[in-house]
């Protein structure tokens, strides 16, 4: 029954928010196929998981940006949902026209946004 | 010998003289002043010298009160620059520059009795300084009169001097190439101490030329606009032989016209606003974090909050574990913000966790290691779950168990800690993965990159901490930059 849950990857580098992400994701009928909490983790698996149906990012990860890891994600055609502390401020121009949810976020946030980034699971 | 003829020298002075009474009526006048006014000395005689050269301006109350002052005062009073038309044969009047001494002649009784006024015509220098554009020229070269020479030097400098040293930057540029013909102090300071006097704009300061400076002195000079702006980014060579810097400037630009209203220059003036930029940039950049923090801060308590309610039994259990894990964190921040959040040691860190205990149970030890702010937060966090483990379940659960932390500096400068239950109940990994242990684990081995040696043990829990240096170094300035 699990083959039919959409797979995602995630990159937070907070464990707290991390382990607070992956059950609310769990609790959407998601699997979490792949996380990393560093840059050099987030493009190597961005790299080589074979492509989930979305992915998570948070933005400033361990003093650096996620943006290559999102380069990769998007040239193998991934959908991106931005998490970010800063908001949409916090995103460069050449990423604005991503979705965006901000910290702290619900549940609910997560839901709508996962479901317009990529249509609804019903 | 013969008796010196004082009324024949004064007569034949080669610069005009005049002698008022104390009601400023005509008394005398020589030859030069004859021939400058166009007036004969019969129509001058006995005459008031606002009837006879009336002026009802500006330059007609100066005269009137530097007068009056040297009758009234008995000083010298010098009128250094003073506009003042005279009427011609014909009845028109003639535009003419002054530069004027009054002096005192004292009568017997030591009061002023006559005022005697020698004026230098300056009008073919006022026509030169307009031509030769610098603002600031002194008025003395031409003159002979020592007097004169150093009351229009005094005021000049005095204007040059209140320009040089003044906090804002002012620089005069001259001519259609935008020579410099002045260049104030802090200009100079501006420019990193580069000599300009006498270049072109263009040669003076080669790095504003592709900055579109010229064409912008052009307008001002040709088309006699203003030009002005606020907080304008330039790149500017402000240190002798540095690569241009970015400067942030409030300036503008004024055209210098002559009496004429031809424009002989352009009058810049400004002020460096760099530092109050990047001020603001800097404060931008703090409100920015700060803004950051407490969204993660807030984020990082939601999870507490839902991971406390995810695996709670009761709700009274729940409250106290969530009051107890919100109070670590809080304790991790108080730490830093100690430290202006900068970093922490690991000794107070473990003290901190472990206070709340009987002493003779726990024993912890190791060297001096400062971990950055993130690690803090995350081992404090890690700290807080051990000790509350071994609380309800381990080692400090019964009186006679003890817990030993210790640290140390691996080979590869990582942090190992070490922590060690013995004598309480016998330690059995949980049938499902509680909050702590997955906490444990992912700060550990994801969030630090390191690895974890976790065993439960008959004896009790052990677990051994390798973190890696890059994950706890601290890094100077880690934001602000």
């Amino acid at each position: 029954m699990y083959s039919d849950r959409r797979r995602i990857f995630v990159v937070e580098d907070e464990t707290l928010v991390l382990i607070n992400l992956e059950d609310m994701l769990g609790d959407l009928g998601w699997t979490v196929a792949a996380q990393a909490m560093w840059l050099a983790d987030a493009e190597r698996l961005a790299a080589s998981i074979e492509p989930p149906d979305a992915a998570i990012l948070d933005v400033n990860i361990g003093g650096t940006t996620v943006f290559p890891a999102a380069r990769i994600l998007a040239d193998r055609g991934v959908p991106i949902l931005f998490a970010t502390g800063y908001g949409r401020d916090g995103l460069p121009p050449e990423w604005q026209d991503h979705p965006v949810i901000v910290k702290p976020y619900t549940q609910r946030d997560v839901a709508t946004a996962l479901d317009a980034l990529v249509g609804s699971a019903s | 010998m013969a008796e010196v003829d004082y009324a024949h020298i004064f007569a034949a002075l080669p610069s005009p003289f005049m002698v008022l009474d104390k009601d400023l009526r005509f008394v005398g006048a020589n030859a030069a002043y004859v021939a400058t006014t166009g007036r004969t000395l019969d129509e001058l005689r006995g005459r008031y010298i606002m009837d006879m050269f009336p002026n009802p301006g500006e330059s007609g109350r100066r005269l009137l009160l530097s007068l009056e002052r040297v009758v009234a005062t008995g000083e010298t009073d010098t009128l250094a620059f003073l506009p003042y038309p005279i009427p011609k044969g014909d009845g028109t009047f003639q535009n003419r520059y002054w530069t004027a001494v009054h002096v005192p002649v004292f009568g017997d009784d030591g009061g002023v009795e006559f005022v005697l006024q020698n004026t230098v015509d300056v009008t073919e220098l006022v026509r030169m300084r307009e031509a030769a554009t610098l603002p600031f020229t002194s008025l003395s070269a031409e003159t002979s009169l020592i007097e004169r020479t150093r009351e229009a030097e005094r005021a000049s400098a005095d204007f040059r001097r209140l320009f040089q040293q003044a906090p804002a930057f002012f620089a005069v540029l001259s001519g259609p190439e935008h020579i410099f013909t002045f260049s104030s102090d802090s200009y100079a300071r501006l420019i990193g101490g580069r000599s300009v006097i006498g270049l072109p704009i263009a040669k003076a300061l080669p790095e504003m030329v592709e900055q579109g400076i010229v064409s912008v002195l052009d307008q001002v000079y040709g088309e006699g606009i203003v030009h002005a702006a606020e907080g304008a980014r330039v790149m500017l060579e402000n240190e002798p032989g540095k690569p241009a810097q970015e400067t942030f400037l409030d300036f503008s630009y004024n055209p210098i016209r002559n009496g004429a209203g031809d424009i002989t220059g352009v009058f810049v003036q400004g002020m460096d606003r760099t530092e109050s930029v990047r001020a603001a940039q800097r404060q931008r950049l703090l409100i920015d974090e700060l803004n950051h923090r407490v969204k993660n801060t807030l984020a990082t308590v939601q999870s507490i909050a839902s991971q406390t309610l995810r695996n709670a039994t009761d709700i009274s259990a729940a409250r106290q574990a969530f009051e107890a894990r919100i109070i670590a964190l809080s304790k991790a921040h108080t730490m830093l913000s100690d430290r202006q959040w900068n970093d922490t040691e690991i000794g107070h860190l473990v003290r901190q966790e472990l206070s709340a205990f009987e002493s003779e149970q726990v024993r912890f030890a190791g060297p001096t290691l400062v971990v950055n702010a993130k690690a803090t937060v995350a081992l404090a966090m890690v700290l807080h779950e051990l000790a509350t483990n071994a609380a309800k379940h381990g080692a400090l659960s019964t009186p006679t168990g003890t817990l030993a932390v210790n640290w140390q500096d691996g080979d590869d400068e990582s942090l190992i800690l070490d922590w060690v239950e013995q004598g309480g109940p016998a330690a059995r990994e949980p049938a499902q993965r509680g909050f702590g242990s997955r906490l444990l684990r992912t700060v550990v081995t994801g969030e630090m990159g390191g690895s974890l040696d976790l065993h439960y043990e008959d004896t009790g829990v052990t677990a051994r901490l390798v973190i890696p240096l890059s994950a706890y170094q601290v890094q100077e300035n880690q934001f602000v930059q």
